[in-house]
């Protein structure tokens, strides 16, 4: 019974879940970012990476390296994160939550829109930043590129709790978040932290953009949407403030719609995400805080 | 004594004006346009649903978009496959609607904020798919089409329809019907809101611990919240069914969720006489800004630049406008000379 | 059911419909004008497919610049459904009720336009040459006579590859990735048919959604069950996905790609992405002329299209979408001028059944646009293709694809 079971398809359907979530991992690190610096999910941040892909793309078009645009694709993304927090959302900073929600729905159409407009509505294809040659081991195939996805995710959530930990920024940026009031007063320029966060955030989707669009063969402007939904659910499952947790969750959901997929006969296509999302809420019905999420104690 | 009586008078002439603009409405419009204000009408009656959810008990859903597809769906299966007359399946769906709001409920009562809102989300998401699966009752990636297949059942299938001996074209009377379940809907919800169990949502909304220590049923409470605002979202579905005349996995997006929370919270949460407006703004915009231009991607970039700019404008949708406009009137009535 | 609603209706349209099908004056029809209308998805995710409307819209301008048909010129309205059904259903009846159109024509998507087909066959109004490789819009002419679909439909193409595959490799091992709506599910049914008894050599089917981010799963799954014959009845960006994942997977199965997604600019991306060995020996059919190809850089027809497309800024001319929509249009055309001096709708119905044209530019040499008593289907021929060192040769003959 055990030597009848194909093992090797069971290996490989995890391999490429690991490498799917890899994928998917910068963005939900992303959605942690602005999570924990303004306190809303970002619904365009999707849109915000895709409109990056497309930058890079332009630049690579123009002749640049791989690596050269890639880092300049960053840098832009950035600024443009920046801006986009001190023109759009600085104006409700202290508006309801729903409202900064809606504003972040109504940036969606917005990026989409501009990124439709400027660049037509046909596939395009971004080159690899590692090689995709197979891999064989013991029959289960990967490639540089999935290690790849992986280690740079892995990379980023590194460099971002070094910044957080150990530089003065990142403190005073982690001070504005808990406390802006207190921050205030010790002289934290609150809004200014607001604004790094979303440039970081937005420069974080500018990388799971570059490395989103080789994975997926092809890029449209349609190419985060799907995505957003498994980093949201990824981030969600990790504990909403945790990067680390972003890129573990969204490993794990990866591997989990893949094992649906593959091995629960009446769920199918159709339902494998349905079914897992319902796991995600199981778990959070248990351990609302996610896996490595910090529960809060609400003291009355 | 006096400040009373005048306040009750002006709501009353306001509800009569009311009243008006929605008899003669269609006499201003073309035919056509008539379907499309019933259009709005259906957005109108979702969006008071979801304020009655979010606004005034303060719970978060990205899902109503699920919500009127069981709504939708509830009719075209029960005029496909069972051949009802299609008005009479509105209640039945606003029932099924409702009962799916009651079972979202329970789970929500763990889950608070974010978490609701990926749940929801979840759900929203979800739909298309779930609805394909169970494709005999639904028609699968088809969708069911209720002229094609009991057209017999379709009101004002000939062009005209006549009710108490009075005629009027279809579209017309899709506009008089939605309308005037949204009036009656708008009017339940009102006094709602202003009775005891409005106390109760708004006591919810504003803080969890002091209500659970004021002795209110958070469970109970946050339930029939979501139950009633899933009967709002069914009565929408099923209405947008009876107009279009097909059901389909491809209108009960996430989109669709997407846009009822956007007229509810430019209608202004937590505030009723905005929900026209938020109607209005979604069902609207996207048509004008195709007009503007049908080059790739402007449409939608007009779009996402208009709801920004009027959260900017009014955080509080257009209910904080209101209210704020209404604040002179009202104080120089409740205030002592 | 159908049957119900043609004796229904019948005896419906009698009454309050009678103004809006007939009357005085053709609607949409003036001395100096024909408006015609349509649907096509200009917003959200199938966005990409307007150019089918972008380009009939440019063919239009230019046949108007020529001094149009009869004297009369050609107005193109369409309208966003968003792909949306029931947004197809609202604006539809916009068009007719608010803008009176002549006829609809080029609406795109399966369900989208089987949501309007009972209300304009209710009123008599054209449903010309619907933009979907549905069969039922040839199949179904009898129920709803005021239909008629344009290019080849899936399930013909599907029975192709199956009749080649069990021909040329009757050992082969198949599977099939298909998208999990009604444009897969119909090409595998094609598949089916045309294996026949073979249908056993089908060894793994699956399927995806259009909605998902990827299907690295299903390749994956597809390679364990030793599939040496790949049927991709997918659309371009998950046909893309399926040569890269099998590449990463290290297997190299032979391909069939269906029509939709092997336009040379998608194969170009898939090999790109891969490598020459990966694409090579891929199958597909083909019935247009495709601009990106460079067999057909010199050829008059493309050299037209593609001046058209420029001149009356057609979108991306890169786009076989476009020269799809073209080549519709210009079906219309001929139709609108065997209808006569004075259009009516029933006129138009009459010559879109009763087509033969050899002429059209956009389609391969030697194929012609016909219909007739007991054919309706305007367009049922295809040729073979394969994909040799980064380009498509034809070969073998014109088929019959019905």
């Amino acid at each position: 019974m055990l030597l009848a079971f194909d093992w090797t398809q069971l290996a490989q359907q995890i391999v490429i879940g690991l490498a799917s979530g890899g994928v998917w991992a910068t963005l939900a690190v992303a959605l942690v970012l602005i999570y924990r610096s303004t306190g809303v999910v970002n619904f365009a941040q999707g849109e915000m990476a895709m409109f990056s892909t497309f930058i890079a793309w332009s630049l690579v078009h123009h002749g640049l390296s791989y690596w050269a645009a890639f880092f300049l694709t960053v840098a832009i993304s950035f600024v443009g994160g920046v801006a986009v927090e001190r023109v759009v959302i600085r104006p409700v900073e202290s508006a309801p939550v729903l409202t900064v929600v809606i504003v972040t729905l109504g940036l969606f159409f917005l990026v989409n829109g501009a990124a439709r407009w400027i660049w037509t509505p046909e596939v395009r294809s971004l080159p690899n930043a590692f090689s995709t040659r197979p891999i064989d081991v013991a029959g289960v195939a990967f490639s540089i590129q999935d290690l790849g996805n992986i280690g740079v995710s892995l990379a980023a959530v590194g460099l971002l709790w070094v910044f957080f930990r150990f530089t003065k920024l990142g403190l005073a940026s982690r001070a504005a978040a808990v406390n802006p009031e207190a921050s205030r007063l010790l002289g934290v320029r609150v809004s200014w932290m607001l604004a790094l966060g979303w440039g970081l955030a937005a420069g974080m989707g500018g990388v799971s953009g570059m490395l989103t669009a080789p994975a997926l063969a092809s890029f449209d402007q349609n190419l985060m949407q799907p995505v957003l939904l498994y980093a949201f659910a990824g981030a969600v499952l990790g504990g909403i403030d945790s990067p680390l947790g972003a890129v573990v969750g969204t490993m794990l959901l990866g591997v989990l719609v893949n094992l649906v997929g593959t091995y629960v006969d009446w769920v199918g296509t159709e339902l494998r995400l349905p079914v897992a999302l319902a796991v995600i809420l199981g778990v959070l019905l248990v351990r609302p805080a996610g896996l490595f999420g910090r529960v809060s104690v609400r003291r009355v | 004594m006096r400040q009373r009586a005048l306040g009750s008078v002006l709501w009353l002439f306001i509800a009569g004006l009311a009243l008006v603009a929605y008899a003669f409405a269609p006499r201003l419009v073309s035919d056509f346009h008539s379907r499309d204000l019933a259009h709005a009408g259906v957005f109108f009656i979702a969006i008071i649903g979801l304020n009655l959810l979010t606004g005034y008990t303060g719970q978060i859903s990205l899902g109503h978009g699920a919500l009127m597809a069981i709504g939708g769906y509830t009719t075209a299966a029960l005029v496909v496959h069972e051949h009802w007359r299609d008005v009479w399946t509105i209640p039945l769906a606003g029932l099924a609607a409702g009962i799916v709001g009651f079972l979202i409920g329970i789970p929500a009562l763990r889950l608070s904020g974010l978490y609701l809102a990926l749940a929801t989300f979840a759900l929203a998401v979800a739909m298309p798919s779930l609805l394909k699966k169970f494709s005999g009752l639904t028609g699968g990636g088809q969708g069911l089409r209720l002229l094609e297949s009991a057209p017999e059942q379709v009101t004002g299938i000939s062009g005209t329809v006549t009710i108490l001996g009075h005629s009027m074209t279809q579209n017309h009377f899709l506009y008089y019907l939605t309308w005037a379940i949204g009036l009656v809907g708008f009017l339940i919800a009102w006094l709602i809101v202003r009775g005891p169990l409005g106390r109760v949502f708004r006591a919810v909304r504003d803080s969890e611990i002091a209500a659970a220590s004021a002795g209110i049923n958070l469970a109970g409470y946050k339930t029939l919240a979501f139950a009633l605002s899933g009967v709002y979202a069914g009565v929408a579905g099923a209405l947008l069914a009876i107009q279009d005349e097909i059901v389909n996995p491809l209108t009960f997006t996430f989109l669709l969720s997407i846009l009822i929370l956007v007229g509810t919270v430019v209608g202004g949460l937590g505030s009723l006489p905005g929900m026209v407006l938020g109607a209005f703004f979604v069902q609207y915009l996207p048509d004008l800004s195709t007009r503007l231009s049908s080059a790739p991607g402007v449409p939608d970039f007009v779009y996402g630049a208009a709801i920004i700019v009027v959260m900017i404008l009014l955080p509080s949708g257009a209910g904080g406008l209101l209210r704020r406009l209404a604040r002179p009137l009202t104080t120089r009535l409740y205030t002592r000379p | 059911m159908a049957r119900k609603l043609h004796v229904f209706l019948g005896a419906v349209v009698a009454l309050g419909l009678a103004a809006v099908a007939s009357g005085a004056g053709t609607p949409g029809v003036t001395s100096s004008e024909v408006l015609i209308g349509g649907t096509t998805p200009l917003s959200g995710p199938a966005s990409a497919y307007q150019s089918v409307a972008r380009g009939a819209a440019a063919y239009f301008k230019y046949v108007n610049a020529k001094g149009g048909v009869n004297k009369r010129k050609i107005k193109y309205l369409y309208k966003d459904d968003a792909y949306d059904p029931a947004k197809t259903s609202e604006k539809t009846r916009e068009l007719v009720q608010q803008d009176k159109v002549f006829a609809i024509f080029n609406s795109l998507g399966t369900e989208q336009n089987q949501a309007t087909r009972a209300y304009l066959n209710a009123i008599k109004v054209p449903q010309l040459f619907v933009a979907s490789g549905a069969t039922t819009w040839g199949k179904d002419s009898k129920t709803y006579p005021w239909t008629i679909g344009y290019q080849p439909n899936y399930q013909a193409e599907g029975t192709i590859y199956g009749r080649y595959v069990a021909k040329t490799s009757p050992k082969a091992r198949i599977g099939v990735l298909y998208q999990n709506d009604d444009y897969g599910k119909d090409l595998l049914k094609g598949l089916v048919n045309g294996l026949r008894s073979k249908a056993k050599l089908i060894v793994s089917k699956q399927n995806y959604d259009v909605n998902d981010a990827d299907v690295q799963s299903q390749i994956a799954r597809l390679k364990a069950a030793r599939v040496n014959t790949l049927m991709l009845f997918a659309t371009p960006k998950f046909a893309i996905q399926s040569y890269v994942y099998a590449h990463k997977l290290g297997w190299k199965p032979t391909v069939y790609v269906n029509a939709v997604s092997s336009a040379a600019n998608i194969m170009g991306l898939s090999t790109v992405g891969t490598s020459k060995k990966q694409t090579n020996g891929s199958l597909s059919i083909v019935f247009l002329k495709d601009p990106t190809d460079p067999h057909w850089t010199k050829d008059p027809g493309v050299k037209l299209y593609r001046s058209i497309m420029k001149r009356y800024k057609g979108g991306n001319p890169n786009d076989v979408y476009a020269v799809y929509g073209m080549s519709a249009a210009h079906t219309f055309v001929q139709a609108l001028k065997k209808a006569g001096k004075n259009p009516t709708r029933a006129g138009i119905m009459k010559a879109a059944n009763n087509l033969s044209i050899k002429n059209d530019p956009f389609l391969l040499p030697g194929m012609t646009v016909k219909t007739g008593a007991g054919d309706h289907f305007p367009l049922d021929q295809a040729k073979l293709e394969r994909y040799v060192n980064g380009h498509w040769v034809v070969f073998g003959g014109l088929f019959r694809v019905r």
